[in-house]
């Protein structure tokens, strides 16, 4: 059964915060919301933890409706971007907190708040730091202590408010990894929230990717990192980068270049925005062949080079990244011009019955043989 | 001028000669400034009740007249003080945690009596429960008196150190936020266990702060209180007032009453140095 979120709406003054919002969330499924600052997922969390009422719209939990239920009945555990541990707590009495709070009857005896409490540390491997104050810890360990201080309650289900948003990039890096396992090891059905494409992509079961209030995408991080169904999916999380470019019959044309369309099953497409990914833009093989491109920047980041370049017809410059491998065999420096190839184009477009996306691998000007482009997809969303 | 600036720009490195004078100069003349104005007028108070003896002052602060009005104070003070503990904590509390309208007004008429002069405050309280003013005839007539009684003095006192508790909790709570309160609530706490359990828990040092002021303010208040106070001895003069009749009377006795004002000032902000001292550790773990 799991949360079943339908329509939701939520609106500051002018601004949508959260526009027609429907989800459903399988029990025990771990599911990331992407989006940019000002896309809605704050305020959708908010939402589902009781802190935030919607203008319209619904949430069911197994058949219940949640909203009618206050906050600190919703056994919801939220787990805020920066804590909010109680700082004048020991670390113990921060987790203890939601047993201790109870209503005498439904309290727990001391001793069993301190047996949970002592398990709780130990899963989140803080045992021997029970008697120290937030003040006292790093942020990877605050961070867990805010996490086994949500469990405690035993909550139906887990929000995540960009859970590493405040961490160094290597405790980050560890900590993901360690909530996933954690995560496989309690089923405990979750949320987070996060503007981290690589985080939403590495962690999730499932993505849904928000912008301006709405929802732009939900599937798998491999269905959305392959087949973005939007060019704002695609940018924020393919890095596409918008090409001048349209589809006319079965021809299409970016920059003057010209490929006959392959399989193009579907007639009165029009073509919205063609993208390219930094990793589709490669080094012709031919000297003399491809677009003409000048190399504005180069950055060395781990293990790949990231490469600016301007190329004529198109306002911002394209961002290429190859292998450092890659990259020796060619050599150019800043300033040089080299020629460039786009392996893979992603095409948005319309057709009578609505929004539809294909990825097309593009051979190279010289083999002369058609483009072949993917099967077309429907925005199912809308 | 110049090797003042010099020398808060120099902190770090080591001193020069002349940053070095203009430090010393500059904590000569601070501490000069807290001599004159502050250290012997204390001194000067308790050695002018003493010269007459011990003896003398004994007998001048131990009068029926004087024993009263050290009650009377400390009675003010003990409704006076809670009253505005309770009030600065709800309007602490409404101004940083609710956005409503007339939110800048309420800020404005919290600091009010920052500004108003206190006698005024008690020509305020005069016009309304004053046996002429608004409400004058209504009290009378259920047996009520506020003017020239301990009700009176109360409301002057209240009206006049209302600001202190509220002022020294708004930017404090301001800074906080309420995501902690927010964390409770999902954690199953009621209002009251937020409130007692995490809210007044993190503003506890400020709010003593407060309260310690407000208590200082409060048995040190003479202007508000003078004009709606009556001046009865032994029944309506607080110790303000009392050190205030006995000057024109009795010199020597005036200034023994107001050693023991001195004294119980001195006091309060004894105990938050003790405090401070005794629970510094916390202070610095919470912030």
């Amino acid at each position: 059964m799991g949360i079943e979120i339908s329509r939701l709406r939520r609106q500051f003054g002018q601004f949508a915060a959260l526009d027609d919002v429907s989800l459903s969330i399988a029990d025990g499924e771990f599911v990331a919301v992407l989006g940019p600052s000002g896309s809605g997922k704050t305020s959708l969390l908010r939402i589902l933890a009781g802190l935030d009422q919607p203008d319209a719209g619904s949430v069911h939990r197994d058949g219940e409706d949640l909203l009618t239920l206050d906050a600190r009945r919703r056994g919801v555990g939220l787990v805020f971007q920066h804590y909010a541990l109680f700082p004048h707590m020991t670390v113990a009495q921060n987790v203890a907190f939601g047993l201790q709070v109870r209503p005498w009857r439904l309290r727990p005896r001391a001793s069993a708040i301190k047996a949970s409490v002592d398990e709780l540390l130990r899963r989140v491997e803080l045992e021997s730091f029970a008697a120290r104050y937030p003040a006292q810890l790093s942020g990877g360990q605050r961070q867990r202590v805010a996490l086994a201080r949500a469990l405690a309650i035993q909550p139906r289900l887990l929000l995540l408010d960009e859970p590493f948003g405040a961490l160094d990039a290597q405790v980050r890096v560890n900590l993901r990894r360690w909530l996933r396992e954690f995560h496989r090891s309690l089923g405990i059905t979750t949320l987070f929230v996060t503007h981290d494409q690589d985080e939403a992509l590495e962690m999730a079961d499932r993505v849904v990717v928000m912008n301006r209030g709405r929802i732009e995408q939900i599937g798998t991080p491999e269905q959305i990192y392959r087949h973005p169904a939007t060019p704002f999916a695609s940018r924020f999380i393919a890095r596409g980068q918008p090409l001048p470019g349209n589809v006319e019959g079965a021809t299409l044309r970016v920059l003057g270049q010209v490929w006959r369309l392959d399989g193009f099953a579907m007639d009165n497409v029009h073509a919205v925005a063609v993208h390219v990914r930094p990793e589709d833009i490669v080094p012709a093989l031919r000297q003399g062949e491809g677009l003409c491109a000048r190399l504005l920047s180069l950055r060395h980041v781990a293990g790949s080079v990231r490469a600016g370049l301007q190329v004529d017809g198109v306002e911002e410059p394209l961002e290429a990244e190859w292998s450092e491998r890659d990259w020796g065999r060619h050599g150019a420096a800043v300033g040089d011009s080299i020629d460039i190839h786009f392996q893979a184009l992603t095409i948005f477009g319309t057709d009578r019955e609505g929004r539809v996306h294909a990825r097309s691998e593009c051979h190279p000007p010289h083999a002369a043989s058609p483009v072949a482009v993917g099967p077309w997809r429907r925005l199912s969303a809308e | 001028m110049m090797s003042a600036v010099a020398a808060t720009v120099s902190i770090g490195g080591r001193p020069s000669w002349s940053t070095r004078v203009a430090r010393t100069s500059l904590v000569f003349a601070a501490l000069m400034v807290l001599v004159w104005l502050l250290v012997l007028p204390l001194i000067a108070i308790f050695a002018e009740a003493f010269r007459q003896g011990a003896a003398f002052f004994w007998a001048a602060i131990r009068q029926p007249d004087s024993i009263a009005a050290v009650r009377l104070t400390l009675t003010v003070a003990a409704i006076a003080v809670p009253l505005n503990l309770v009030f600065g904590l709800a309007a602490a509390w409404v101004m940083t945690h609710f956005a409503f309208r007339g939110k800048a007004l309420l800020g404005a008429l919290i600091d009010l009596p920052f500004s108003v002069s206190p006698v005024v405050a008690g020509m305020m309280l005069i016009l309304v429960y004053g046996k002429y003013g608004w409400l004058g005839a209504w009290l009378e007539a259920h047996g009520m008196q506020v003017i020239f009684a301990l009700p009176g003095l109360v409301l002057a006192t209240v009206f006049v150190t209302l600001p202190f508790v509220a002022r020294e909790l708004i930017p404090l709570m301001q800074s906080q936020g309420s995501e902690q309160e927010e964390a409770a609530l999902t954690l199953g706490a009621g209002g009251w266990q937020i409130f007692f359990r995490v809210t007044l828990p993190r503003v506890r040092w400020a709010l003593l702060y407060g309260v310690l002021l407000c208590n200082a303010r409060a048995m040190g208040e003479f202007g508000a209180v003078y004009v709606v106070s009556g001046h009865l001895r032994g029944l309506t003069n607080t110790l303000p007032l009392q050190v205030d009749q006995l000057y024109d009377e009795n010199f020597s006795a005036a200034f023994a009453v107001a050693s023991l004002l001195a004294l119980l000032t001195v006091l309060t902000l004894g105990i938050k140095r003790l405090l401070e001292w005794r629970h510094g550790g916390e202070l610095r773990r919470q912030y």
